[in-house]
């Protein structure tokens, strides 16, 4: 395996030489944070305070359209970073060392065979039908077919989920959310497109079916059915039902429906249900106590008052088991946004109320920028409805400012500060130096 | 991470060696300046199109400007000495005037396609998309995420009129992706989905990486600590998604939240052993929300704490399944599941 590694990271470095690309896009943050984080201590003790201090590199580069014999619109995809502690180590920090690090994200994508075959490898997402955002480290391939007006598409991937810093994927011991060594599955799916002027209109309908196993035990076994229908240019209608072929039961539908009603008025109204406890994995000791099941009805409108001000406000229902009897909560949303030229801020006013607890929230933000300088304001309150490790309000508070420097650099201070139920007080700061830069050979051809 | 390092940065390295050459460009580098020029002046007084944009009929791509000289107003205006029209930057799209224009049957050909002319101080019109889908039925090509014939590279563009993410968008932008996921990468990379969906391997969450960016509606903002529980509770869903139960723990022994009942950082309330009528009897809780129970108890039904009472012949004689377990699970189950042997031991 060291030798293959070997083998391929001299063949990428050598590639480095050759290849060519009409964009490429580059981005370098180097970030420093420092801020109290609470620790339990031993049993019988007070919480303790520590300080953590990490420093991160974050590395995006993404490189599109290169040049190369085999594939159309080849992309090279290349997001990580590394971090050091300079004080305790931090309580995300996911391994037992100071220094440590990740691959966000790294794939090779293109498209072979004309448009007929769209192919990514490596570690990316997948997304479609009941894939359920799958991250993993392996492969994807969408084979594209037209069939006269419709068009046909099947998709297949397969790999092993992705889990902190490269340690083990098994469930029980890893982050990682699909609690999986491997997983594969496909969709299937028709297109027919509605003539007319507006882009887009049309159908797609798929299947898809989904399977991931732990040491070859059944972890989630799911299929699918997905649509999308887009009658005209404003409304677009939308959907998802996945059913447990483990379970033998549904674990999630959506319907949902986005309506451009007028140039200013956007409607949303959707509905959701989920089997939550089919989220677990099916090799969790927990997966056999119940079988919960929660519905959320509602929807929302955005509404362009004019010289930059939108508000908007979204309502849902949930429906959840309760003591004995289904629970009403509810969830809702007020928000208010302005932008005008330099200047831009908004507020917030939220409710959550579910059968475990709930809270009422508030937020108000701004930005406003200074020639090549810029200043934000975040500030951000919940109210519970049951205290909160013996208190029922949090506040914090930032405030960060910034400066655009040449060549792409910027300079970014931001301090934050508060008071929660688990801090009485509490103040973070940090400081990073971002590079972002596009580099592009050629525009048109 | 040891042996996979040097590929991740040969990697970095390799798409990094692209760059070689090129020009760098900023967004204000890239945007279009105002025109400078009158075109209504020209067309009243009777001025072909081709007769300043010569050559046009023969372009196959928009890197040719086709733009006119200075002598060339020069033809009309005697001794005209103003600036050479601006060289723009092209639209970021795949076009042969050559093989369109021979196509329009109407008289006023260029105006088919560029129904308004830019005038002095306006900003540049661009044929809308509608000009395109007029003719062509590109529906198919967006329904199966095919825009590259044309468009060369949408990463970066924000859709003007179709497209729009508008609305409540982080809730529906979800849904709409399960079909529709191959649309979206033609605008964006998958770096941008995994600021907030790689939640195992990304170094931070966003809104602690770009505080900077008030106006995002990121996940998780503010003091999240404390509202975890309570929206974990009301979505119990959400968290599995993007969290293993081991991140959960990471923090929660951390905090030294897996105490004994009854120690002094323990939670759980009075009655919650084996009280059912006090109301927080930890059987109803669970049938209620197992995933809350998950984010401490998961640890491999070899150390759960939960078979310790539940397992076939332990103390807790009664079934801990849900009532409708034993429609849908029978004995052959046991046999394809290690989890399930745990308490079936026989």
């Amino acid at each position: 395996m060291r030798q293959t590694t070997s083998l391929l990271a001299a063949a990428l470095i050598l590639a480095a030489g050759s290849v060519r690309a009409d964009t490429v896009e580059v981005s370098s943050t180097t970030l420093l944070t420092l801020g109290d984080q609470t620790r339990g201590g031993v049993t019988g003790s007070e919480p303790e305070l520590v300080t953590a201090a990490p420093l991160y590199e974050i590395l995006n580069v993404s490189a599109r359209g290169v040049t190369n014999p085999l594939a159309k619109d080849l992309q090279l995809v290349v997001s990580t970073w590394g971090s050091y502690e300079l004080a305790d180590r931090r309580w995300d920090n996911g391994t037992g060392s100071n220094l440590t690090g990740d691959v966000t994200t790294a794939y090779a994508a293109g498209r072979l065979f004309g448009d007929v075959l769209t192919f990514r490898v490596g570690r990316a997402h997948v997304m479609t039908g009941v894939a359920r955002m799958l991250q993993l480290d392996g492969g994807e391939a969408i084979l594209t077919v037209p069939l006269g007006p419709l068009g046909l598409r099947l998709s297949g991937y397969g790999g092993v989920p992705v889990s902190q810093r490269f340690t083990t994927r098994s469930g029980v011991r890893s982050w990682n959310p699909v609690a999986g060594d491997l997983a594969y599955g496909g969709r299937a799916s028709v297109s027919y497109a509605l003539a007319g002027r507006a882009a887009g209109r049309g159908i797609d309908a798929g299947v898809s079916i989904n399977r991931v196993e732990d040491d070859g035990d059944p972890v989630r076994e799911e299929a699918g059915v997905d649509v999308r229908i887009q009658p005209n240019g404003t409304i677009n209608l939308f959907g998802l039902g996945a059913y447990s072929l483990y379970d033998e039961r549904f674990s999630e539908g959506t319907v949902a429906l986005s309506w451009a009603a007028t140039r200013k008025v956007h409607v949303t109204a959707d509905w959701r249900y989920t089997a939550p406890d089919l989220f677990l994995s099916r090799s969790s000791i927990l997966s056999v106590f119940s079988a919960e099941r929660r519905n959320d009805y509602g929807g929302g409108v955005r509404y362009e008052l004019g010289r930059g001000l939108d508000i908007g406000v979204d309502y849902h229902l949930a429906v959840e088991p309760g003591e004995g009897e289904d629970y009403f909560g509810h969830a809702a949303e007020v928000g208010l946004e302005w932008r005008r030229g330099a200047t831009s801020a908004g507020g917030e006013i939220v409710f959550l109320d579910a059968f475990e607890n709930g809270y009422v929230g508030g937020r108000v933000f701004g930005k406003q920028e200074l020639g090549r300088i810029f200043l934000t304001a975040d500030v951000l309150t919940h109210v519970f409805r049951e205290e909160v490790n013996g208190e029922d309000l949090s506040v914090t508070g930032a405030l960060t400012a910034g400066v655009k420097l040449a060549k792409g650099f910027s300079a970014v201070v931001s301090g934050r500060a508060g008071m929660t139920p688990f801090l009485e007080q509490t103040f973070d700061v940090m400081a990073k130096l971002a590079y972002n830069q596009t580099y592009r050979i050629r525009e048109v051809r | 991470m040891n042996g996979k390092l040097p590929l991740v940065l040969a990697a970095a390295l390799a798409a990094a060696g692209c760059t070689k050459g090129m020009k760098t460009e900023s967004k204000a580098e890239a945007k279009r300046a105002d025109v400078e020029f009158p075109h209504s002046t020209h067309v009243d007084q009777g001025i072909a199109c081709e007769d300043c944009h010569a050559g046009l009929e023969k372009s196959v791509s928009l890197k040719q400007r086709h733009l006119p000289p200075k002598e060339k107003c020069a033809e009309c205006h005697d001794g005209y000495s103003g600036p050479t029209p601006e060289s723009i930057p092209p639209a970021r799209l795949s076009f042969s005037h050559a093989a369109h224009l021979p196509k329009i049957t109407a008289k006023e050909k260029c105006a088919v396609c560029h129904a308004k002319l830019p005038e002095i101080g306006e900003p540049r019109f661009v044929p809308p998309m509608e000009a395109c889908t007029g003719c062509h039925k590109h529906q198919l090509d967006y329904n199966q995420g095919r825009c590259r014939p044309c468009h060369v590279d949408m990463k970066g563009l924000e859709p003007a009129k179709y497209y729009t993410h508008a609305g409540d968008w982080t809730r529906l932008h979800g849904p709409l992706a399960r079909p529709s996921a191959e649309s979206c990468a033609q605008c964006h990379d998958q770096t941008y989905c995994a600021e907030c969906h790689a939640a195992a391997t990304t170094a931070a969450r966003p809104s602690i990486i770009y505080p900077e960016r008030v106006e995002r509606d990121f996940i998780h903002r503010g003091d999240y600590v404390s509202r975890h529980m309570v929206e974990a509770s009301a979505d119990p869903a959400s968290c599995k998604r993007c969290h293993g139960v081991k991140f959960c723990e990471a923090c929660h022994e951390q905090q030294n939240l897996v105490g004994v009942l009854g120690g002094p950082r323990d939670f759980h309330p009075t009655g919650w052993a084996n009280d059912r009528a006090s109301g927080h009897f930890h059987g109803d809780a669970a049938r209620r929300d197992a995933s809350a129970c998950a984010g401490c108890h998961d640890q491999g039904a070899s150390q759960n704490l939960c078979v310790a009472c539940h397992q076939v012949g332990g103390p807790v004689a009664r079934s801990p399944h849900p009532p409708s377990w034993k429609s849908r699970h029978d004995a052959a189950d046991i046999g394809k599941n290690a989890m399930c042997r745990a308490c079936h031991r026989g």
